[in-house]
C-alpha cells in the first residue's frame, strides 16, 4: 500500500526540476511541476498552486495547524499589504485566493479575468511567498476554526459530523489523517504565530509545489508565476510515513449522541489498500458507480433505499475520500492521498430506521461481493463512466486540477486514465477487484443519533429490525426483500457512545 | 440529490424593454452576456432558446419551468413544486423510472433538478451528440408523467429525508422564521421546503399531485435553454417534432399580494445544541423589474453596506472581530423580495451592539453618498464577478434561466449591468432612505438554547 518512495511527488529532485506533467489539451511543455493549458476561447485564467503540506503534516498536539497556515496565506495580509489592503485590491476584480487544506496537500487557487492578470498574479504570488502574519489576522483565523468545530460540525450539521466521525474511527491512534483539517479544540488554542511561522518556512517551499495556468495566459505568465515564488526556500519538510490503518473486524461503531439530533446520519467504511497508482482502481470505480454514484441515480444503494424504500434523500458509495466542490456533483480535483478508504453514505434517515438502513447497506455491499456486476450492468456503467467522466472537465479550474492531478499518482489524469482503461477492462476483472478489495472482514460507521444508548443495545442486540412503513403499496418483492435486510448478520458488534460536545475537543 | 432552496448571493437580473419578437435575442456591444441567445417560440407556447458557447461536444439541456413555491396558493399544500420536481423522475407510460435512469446512465449525463421560489428548472448536461435523444425523453416526461401512488407515497419519504438533512442546520429555522414574519399574505411567506406539517402530510395529496401538472407543466409555462455546442436550427425541429402535440393551457391563479409592512417585526429562536449567535434581518423591495431603477441600487447597496470593502466589514470582520461572517442581498424575484442582511456574532453578548452598528450602518447610507471611487470599484466587482461565473454550458443557461424565472425574459441582466452603470452616490442614497426604514423590517434572532434549560 505504501510505496517506497517518501512523498507524493517524485523523489530526489531540486526546485522546479520536477517531471513535465501531462496535460489533457494544447498545453506547452514549460519548467517542471508546472502546468499549462492555453484556450483563447474565453476571458478568464485560472491559476492553481498546490503546496505538498496538509492536515498530516500536523504537529501532535498542533492539529489544525497546517489548515490554519493554508488560512493565513489565502485570507490574511502580505508583507507589504493589510489584508484590508489585500481585500480592497481583489474586490474591483472579483477575483480572491481560494486556500484549502486537505490531508496531504493545500491548494490555493482562484479565476480571473484577462484584463486583471498582472495585479492578480503579483498579488496572488505575494501571499503564497510572502505572508503577513499579522496577529489580529491569526487571531480572527483561530476563532474561526474553533467555531467551525464547535458550532457548525457539532451543531450545524450532522451529516459532515457523521463522515468526520468515520475519518477519525477509520484512522485512529494517532494516524496523520485521524483528525479533521481544522484540527482540535486544544490544539487550536494550543497554537501560536511561531507554530504558524515555522510551519510556512518549513512546508511551503520550491521542491513541494506544483503550479498550474489555464485559459487566456501562456508560457510566459506561467514562467513569471514560477519567477515571483521562487524566493520560496529550496526544500521542504518531506510528507510523514503514514502507518497501515488498522482493519476494524465486525462491526465497531461509534455513536455520536446528540440528543436534539431530529433524524440519524450514517457513514462506515473500512480502508482500502487501493489508489489511482492501482490498476484495480479503475475496476473498482466501474464497481463503485454502479453501487452508489454520488446524487446519482444509477447506484443500487439510491434505487434500493432512497427510490424503492424512501428511506432518505441519499445513498453514495466511495473508493476515495470525496469532498464535493461546492454544490455541484462532482469532487474537488486535487486532494491526493496515499491511503484511501471504502465507504457509504447514509443521509440522515428517520429513528426508527436507522438498524435497518445500516442493514440495508451491509446487505447491498455483501451482495456486491457475492454476486458482482452482471456482464450487462458492467457494459452499462462503464459507458456511464466513459461519458460521465468528460463532464469533470468543464470549467477551466476543474480542467487545471485534474490536469495537474496526475502527478501525484503518477498517472495521467484520471480522466484520461479512465479512457484509457476502461475500454480494456472486463467484467471478470472488475469483479474480481470487488472480491479481493472490497470483502472486508468488518467496518468503521459512525453514527450521529439523539438515543445512542438505546441504539448501541440493539444493534450490539443482534436481533432483527424489520421496517414499518408508514407509505402503502410496497410491492412484494421489496417486502420480501426487507425481511432478509431486517436479519442481516451484524456479526460482532462493538459501540462506543461519544458525547456529542466531546467531539474534537482533543 | 434535489435541491431546494440554497440561500446564495447570486446577483439579480432585471427586465430591459418589451419582448422582442426577432428570432436572435441580440445584446448591445458592451453587453455582460456576451453570448447570443437564440429564440423561436413554437405554436403551443413553447420558448426554444440557445446560446453558443465554447464547450466542444458537450451541452446543458435546460427546462425552465415558470413555477415554483410562490404558486402554492392552498392552505396544507406548501411545498407541493419542490415535491413534484421529484415525481418528474418517476416514470412516464413509456419510460418507467428504472428505464428513464438507464437511459441518462447510458448517455453518462449529469442530471438533476431543483426548486426555488419562483421557478423549477430539470438541467441535464451530457454529451451534444445526445441531443435527440435527450429531446425525447425530456419530452415524454413533460407531456406523459404517469406515476402510481406507491411510488408517489415512498417519494413524499425521500422529501421528508431532504428535509431532515436540512433540520440539522439552524439556516432552516432561521429562513423559515424571516419569510414566516416578514410576509403574511403573499406565498413568500413559506420556504420552498414547505412547512413541515405539510410535508408529512404528502403521502396523501396524490390527486392533487396530479391537478398540480396539469396546472402548471405546459409549454406555455416553459422555456427550453440550450447551452454550449448547439445548432439551433437542429434544436428547434426537435422540438417541434418532439414536443409540437403538447398542449398549451397554463393556469391563472392569484397569488396574494403582501400588503405594505407598517411596523417593524421581530422573531427570537433557539437552538438545541451549541452553535453562533446569528441575526437576518429582511427589508422589503420591489420585484425583479429593470424599468426600476431601484433594482440595481439596492444590489449595489448590498455590496456598499457589507461587502468584503465595506467599512462594516472592515470594523465588525477584521478589526474588532465580532463577526465571523456577515454578508447581504437583495433578492431578485417575480414578485417583491427581501433585501435579507445575515450575520453570525462571535458571542451572544455582542448580538445587541452587531444588530445596532448593521443599522446605523443602513441609516448612513440613507445619509451619507458613497464614496465615488468606491462606487466604481463596486460597479467593476459585479461586472467581473458576473462574468468570472460564466464558466460553463451549465452557468450559461442557469443565468439565463434565472433570468426568466424573475422577469419572463432570458437577458434581463444586460439591462441590469447597463442599470449599473449608470448608478450615482446619490441613487444608493436615495435608495436607502427609501427602504431601509424601521418600519419595514423584520428581524429574527438565534442563539444557543442555555444550558439550564436543557433539561425540559
Amino acid at each position: 500500500m505504501i510505496t517506497p518512495r517518501i512523498g507524493l511527488l517524485a523523489p530526489g529532485l531540486a526546485a522546479l526540476l520536477l517531471p513535465l506533467v501531462a496535460t489533457s489539451r494544447g498545453d506547452e511543455p514549460t519548467a517542471a511541476g508546472m502546468t499549462v493549458l492555453p484556450s483563447e476561447s474565453g476571458p478568464l485564467v485560472a491559476l492553481r498552486v498546490i503546496v505538498r503540506a496538509g492536515s498530516q503534516d500536523d504537529p501532535k498536539g498542533r492539529e489544525g495547524l497546517a489548515a490554519l497556515t493554508a488560512a493565513m496565506v489565502a485570507e490574511g495580509g502580505t508583507k507589504e499589504l493589510t489584508y484590508e489592503q489585500v481585500l480592497r485590491r481583489f474586490y474591483p476584480m472579483a477575483a480572491t485566493l481560494s486556500g484549502e487544506c486537505y490531508k496531504e496537500v493545500s491548494v490555493f487557487s482562484g479565476v480571473v479575468h484577462r484584463d486583471n492578470l498582472a495585479a492578480y498574479e503579483a498579488l496572488v504570488a505575494e501571499m503564497i511567498a510572502a505572508p503577513r502574519f499579522d496577529p489580529t489576522d491569526f487571531e480572527r483565523l483561530k476563532t474561526e476554526a474553533l467555531d467551525y468545530l464547535t458550532s457548525t460540525l457539532r451543531g450545524g450539521n450532522d451529516e459532515e459530523l457523521s463522515k468526520a466521525t468515520l475519518q477519525a474511527a477509520l484512522y485512529p491512534d494517532g494516524h496523520p489523517y485521524g483528525h479533521v483539517e481544522q484540527g482540535t479544540v486544544t490544539a487550536l488554542k494550543a497554537i501560536t504565530l511561531d507554530d504558524v511561522k515555522a510551519f510556512h518556512r518549513a512546508h511551503y517551499a520550491r521542491s513541494n509545489l506544483v503550479l498550474g495556468v489555464a485559459g487566456g495566459a501562456d508560457r510566459a505568465f506561467a514562467a513569471k508565476l514560477a519567477a515571483d515564488l521562487s524566493r520560496l526556500p529550496a526544500d521542504g519538510a518531506e510528507p510523514p510515513e503514514l502507518p497501515a490503518p488498522p482493519l476494524p473486524r465486525g462491526l465497531e461503531v461509534t455513536i455520536v449522541a446528540k440528543p436534539s439530533a431530529d433524524s440519524t446520519a450514517l457513514a462506515l467504511g473500512f480502508p482500502i489498500d487501493v489508489t489511482r497508482r492501482d490498476d484495480d482502481f479503475y475496476a473498482l470505480a466501474v464497481a463503485n458507480s454502479y453501487l452508489g454514484e454520488h446524487r446519482t441515480f444509477n447506484g443500487r444503494l439510491m434505487q434500493d433505499l432512497r427510490a424503492k424504500r424512501g428511506l432518505n434523500y441519499g445513498d453514495y458509495s466511495y473508493i476515495e475520500i470525496f469532498i464535493q466542490e461546492g454544490a455541484s456533483t462532482f469532487p474537488v480535483p486535487n486532494n491526493p492521498r496515499r491511503q484511501q478508504a471504502f465507504s457509504i453514505w447514509l443521509r440522515p434517515v428517520p429513528h426508527d430506521k436507522v438498524a435497518f438502513a445500516l442493514r440495508g447497506a451491509l446487505w447491498e455491499l455483501d451482495r456486491l461481493v457475492r454476486d458482482g456486476l452482471s456482464p450487462e450492468d458492467f457494459e452499462a456503467t462503464r459507458s456511464f463512466l466513459l461519458n460521465y467522466s468528460k463532464l469533470w472537465v468543464q470549467t477551466l479550474p476543474r480542467r487545471l486540477g485534474y490536469a495537474m492531478e496526475g502527478s501525484f499518482y503518477d498517472r495521467q489524469s484520471l480522466v484520461q486514465e479512465l479512457q484509457d482503461r476502461l475500454p480494456k477492462l472486463t467484467v471478470e476483472q472488475v469483479n474480481a477487484a470487488v472480491r479481493k478489495h472490497l470483502n472486508a472482514p468488518g467496518l468503521r460507521v459512525a453514527i450521529v443519533t439523539r438515543d445512542a444508548q438505546a441504539l448501541a443495545d440493539l444493534l450490539k442486540s443482534g436481533k432483527p429490525t424489520p421496517i414499518t412503513y408508514d407509505t402503502e403499496g410496497t410491492p412484494e418483492e421489496v417486502l420480501a426483500e426487507d425481511k432478509v435486510i431486517a436479519a442481516f448478520p451484524l456479526g460482532e458488534v462493538r459501540v462506543s457512545i461519544v458525547p456529542v460536545e466531546a467531539m474534537f475537543e482533543k | 440529490m434535489r435541491r431546494t432552496w440554497t440561500w446564495t448571493l447570486l446577483l439579480g437580473l432585471a427586465l430591459a424593454s418589451p419582448p422582442a419578437r426577432a428570432q436572435d435575442v441580440t445584446a448591445g456591444p458592451k453587453a455582460i452576456f456576451p453570448y447570443p441567445i437564440r429564440r423561436t417560440v413554437l405554436d403551443n407556447g413553447l420558448t426554444v432558446l440557445s446560446v453558443p458557447y465554447d464547450s466542444p461536444g458537450i451541452i446543458a439541456y435546460y427546462t425552465v419551468v415558470r413555477t415554483g413555491s410562490r404558486n402554492e396558493v392552498e392552505a396544507g399544500l406548501t411545498g407541493f413544486a419542490h415535491f413534484f420536481e421529484h415525481m418528474m423522475f418517476r416514470g412516464t407510460e413509456r419510460y418507467s423510472q428504472e428505464a428513464y435512469n438507464a437511459e441518462l446512465k447510458k448517455l453518462g449525463a449529469d442530471s438533476n433538478a431543483f426548486t426555488a421560489d419562483d421557478w423549477t428548472c430539470y438541467h441535464i448536461t451530457v454529451a451534444a451528440s445526445a441531443l435527440e435523444k435527450v429531446v425525447e425523453l425530456e419530452s415524454d416526461r413533460f407531456r406523459n408523467l404517469k406515476y402510481d401512488e406507491a411510488g408517489f407515497q415512498k417519494e413524499a419519504r425521500a422529501v421528508l429525508g431532504e428535509y431532515n438533512k436540512s433540520a440539522s442546520s439552524p439556516f432552516l429555522i432561521l429562513f423559515e422564521a424571516l419569510q414566516g414574519t416578514a410576509y403574511t399574505a403573499h406565498t413568500y411567506r413559506h420556504t420552498t421546503l414547505g412547512f413541515l406539517d405539510d410535508i408529512k402530510a404528502m403521502p396523501n395529496q396524490y390527486g392533487y399531485s396530479l391537478v398540480f401538472f396539469k396546472r402548471w407543466y405546459r409549454p406555455d409555462n416553459c422555456t427550453i435553454v440550450v447551452a454550449g455546442d448547439v445548432d439551433h436550427d437542429q434544436l428547434v425541429n426537435l422540438c417541434k417534432q418532439y414536443y409540437g402535440g403538447w398542449k398549451a393551457g397554463t393556469a391563472q391563479i392569484a397569488i396574494p399580494a403582501e400588503p405594505p409592512q407598517r411596523e417593524e417585526r421581530t422573531k427570537a429562536l433557539t437552538w438545541p445544541t451549541e452553535t453562533l449567535p446569528t441575526v437576518v434581518l429582511g427589508y422589503h423591495i420591489p420585484a425583479a423589474d429593470p424599468g426600476n431603477p431601484d433594482t440595481a441600487a439596492l444590489q449595489a447597496l448590498a455590496q456598499a453596506v457589507f461587502g468584503e470593502t465595506s467599512p462594516l466589514y472592515k470594523q465588525l470582520v477584521l478589526d474588532e472581530q465580532k463577526v465571523v461572517v456577515i454578508e447581504a442581498e437583495a433578492e431578485s424575484k417575480r414578485d417583491p423580495g427581501l433585501f435579507v442582511v445575515l450575520t453570525r456574532v462571535r458571542s451572544p453578548g455582542e448580538m445587541a451592539e452587531v444588530q445596532r452598528r448593521i443599522l446605523d450602518a443602513l441609516a448612513d447610507a440613507a445619509r451619507t453618498p458613497v464614496d465615488p471611487a468606491r462606487l466604481a470599484a463596486i460597479k467593476a466587482h459585479l461586472k467581473y464577478a458576473f462574468a468570472g461565473a460564466l464558466d460553463s454550458p451549465d452557468a450559461i443557461a442557469n443565468a439565463v434561466g434565472a433570468s426568466i424565472a424573475a422577469t419572463g425574459r432570458p437577458d434581463s441582466m444586460n439591462a441590469l449591468y447597463a442599470a449599473f452603470d449608470r448608478l450615482t452616490p446619490d441613487d444608493l442614497r436615495r435608495v436607502a432612505a427609501a427602504y431601509f426604514a424601521p418600519q419595514n423590517r423584520t428581524i429574527v434572532t438565534l442563539v444557543a438554547q442555555p444550558k439550564e434549560e436543557k433539561a425540559r
